[in-house]
């Protein structure tokens, strides 16, 4: 717990012996110590610790050290409301069997919405195991879009979804509209219209999207070696350098590489399981592949093994 | 009066208002009142000048067309300015002026001309009519009340859809260029009458022109976008074109990898000719090289 910094007007304690070290605190003992001679240079320092103590044996429902829920102050606009919690007494209760103070809901009608919202984001980043600081990026744009009210007339999930999708490509591991789809109740046509509408409003533009930015996912999804997935990067890297698939979606053209990589390798995958992971058809597979069959034989990597060589490649 | 050159294709009373960017296209069409080079009549001579005064005056507007020309194929800083004391006083032989294409301008002209696809127009017919008779006694029209609060009407020639609303507005899409949609649209309304309802023809305007061409090379599209980010859109996930929204004129085009060029938003033709000459240097410099 970090204790309270020392203001410019307090004087500032030093060691006699070394007046340049920085001294260490021990905010259990209330003391600072000098690192170098470990001289105990001031005490009585104000313990900042918990008052309680509680053991893990314990089953106590409440944590008498906790005195307020730890939210972070920075998105709610400074909640320092206090809520007036169900009573656990008989006392509670008036004649009728109703609670007295029933009034706990009221807490801040206007960041509801707001924090309604940030519940949703949760809910829908832990469905593709998102870590922490996509979903902090994607409060921090939801809020930024919200208090701006320009898109105030869009579902607030329909936001918060596509706030989703502008944090994971602000992140540089962007994911695709299908795979927000999947954990969003929103269509992909309103999630891609409120994606427009906020790079308008907050002014910000995100990077094109390549194909190695799937790469790893989609191999993973499906079970590929390493080797077949740094084939297939390497695959789909070189098309779009010679430019093979002009025009394509880069997901389409990783769906292509990877089906190449994986038919080259031992572990083939058909063209329905890679349209099931990746979210393209397999027709469409079939037509970025047919595209980059001709080639074939320069996209590989000098150093694959190829398990099935590449004449012998399927040729849809 | 001397007679122009009969041969100037151009109605001579058109005249970009001074100061105007988007100098007028002369085109020739039957619902323009003062037609034929033949006859210059100018179109809001209030004053009664002198005819040698009229000469001069049509003169001047024509070397400002003349002078506007080159200019509307310039890049974005073209200003069309009038020259008032530049007019010589005696009249002199008119040249026979040319179609607009400039004779040299400082940029090169593209040389390709965007093709209009469709024109929405609305027309108010002046009163309030009765979607069932017309449904039931016109041909070509259908009218699902629960679907669609309108008749929609088409006719052969020019091929052209109409919605017909129960207050008298109606709607005409599908013409290929401006006179074809008035064309259309008097057709409608004529039905309409036809019909036994008191219809006139009211605030005809033309809402939205669309234009399609080709540029005959293919672009890249990234290098598009990176370097007019605040501009474009390019997200192949959701279009496979780039999507650029020009700001001046206010155009929306739709911009593809084979080097194809869809250009919307327009209200007038000049607008999508502006438009395309202004995106083409920039796509020139995204040509493709292999």
């Amino acid at each position: 717990m970090a204790s309270t910094s020392r203001g410019d007007s307090l004087p500032k304690v030093q060691c006699p012996n070394h007046p340049d070290a920085i001294l260490v605190e021990d905010y259990r003992a209330g003391d600072m110590i000098c690192p170098e001679c470990g001289l105990v240079v001031g005490d009585r320092v104000i313990d900042v610790g918990s008052e309680w103590r509680t053991f893990t044996n314990e089953k106590a429902t409440n944590d008498p050290s906790r005195v307020g829920d730890a939210q972070n102050p920075l998105l709610n606009g400074g909640d320092l409301s206090t809520m007036i919690s169900k009573g656990t007494g008989a006392a509670s209760f008036d004649e009728f069997g109703n609670s007295k103070y029933q009034n706990r809901r009221t807490m801040s009608s206007a960041d509801r919405a707001m924090l309604n919202a940030f519940k949703e984001i949760t809910t829908m980043s832990d469905r593709i195991n998102l870590p922490r600081n996509i979903i902090d990026r994607t409060n921090n744009l939801f809020k930024q879009v919200y208090e701006q009210k320009s898109l105030k007339g869009r579902s607030n999930d329909a936001i918060a979804s596509a706030c989703l999708y502008i944090a994971c490509r602000q992140e540089g591991v962007p994911r695709t509209f299908k795979e927000i789809c999947a954990v969003s109740r929103i269509s992909k046509k309103e999630i891609g219209r409120c994606f427009k509408l906020i790079l308008k409003a907050l002014e910000t533009s995100v990077d094109l999207i390549t194909t190695g930015d799937f790469m790893s996912r989609f191999c993973s999804n499906l079970g590929l070696p390493k080797q077949v997935q740094i084939a297939a990067t390497y695959i789909a890297r070189k098309a779009v350098e010679l430019d093979l698939v002009p025009g394509r979606s880069p997901i389409s053209v990783a769906a292509a590489a990877i089906y190449m990589a994986s038919q080259a390798s031992a572990e083939k995958k058909t063209q329905k399981e890679i349209g099931d992971i990746a979210g393209v058809a397999d027709v469409t597979i079939r037509q970025s592949y047919r595209l980059i069959y001709p080639r074939a034989a320069d996209l590989f990597p000098p150093d694959f093994k190829f398990d099935t060589p590449v004449d012998k490649l399927p040729q849809l | 009066m001397e007679q122009n050159n009969s041969l100037t294709p151009f109605p001579q009373g058109l005249a970009s208002p001074p100061g105007a960017m988007t100098p007028v296209m002369p085109i020739f069409s039957p619902t323009m009142r003062y037609n034929t080079g033949l006859t210059p009549q100018p179109v809001q001579n209030t004053n009664s000048l002198s005819l040698l005064e009229e000469q001069q005056r049509q003169q001047q507007q024509q070397q400002q067309q003349q002078q506007a020309t080159p200019q509307l194929y310039h890049s974005q800083v073209s200003t069309t300015t009038a020259l008032p004391g530049n007019t010589p006083v005696h009249t002199t032989p008119l040249t026979p002026m040319t179609p607009i294409t400039p004779a040299t301008p400082a940029s090169e002209s593209s040389g390709i001309l965007p093709q209009l696809q469709n024109i929405v127009s609305t027309v108010n017919l002046g009163c309030k009519l009765d979607l069932k008779t017309i449904a039931l006694r016109a041909r070509n029209a259908e009218y699902n009340p629960k679907r669609f609060a309108a008749v929609i009407m088409r006719i052969r020639e020019p091929r052209t859809t109409a919605l017909i609303f129960s207050s008298g507005k109606m709607v005409c899409t599908g013409a290929k260029s401006e006179v074809q949609s008035r064309l259309a649209a008097r057709k409608y309304a004529r039905v309409v009458q036809k019909l036994g309802f008191p219809a006139k023809f009211l605030d005809f305007k033309i809402q939205n022109m669309v234009g399609s061409c080709d540029v005959k090379f293919p672009i890249r599209l990234e290098g598009l976008v990176l370097t007019h980010q605040q501009f474009s859109s390019y997200e192949p996930e959701l279009f496979p074109g780039l999507i650029y929204r020009m700001i001046k004129p206010r155009i929306v085009l739709l911009i593809f990898v084979s080097g194809k060029v869809v250009l919307t938003g327009a209200k007038v033709r000049a607008e999508i000719y502006e438009a395309f000459e202004n995106i083409y240097p920039i796509l020139k410099g995204f040509r493709k090289t292999t």
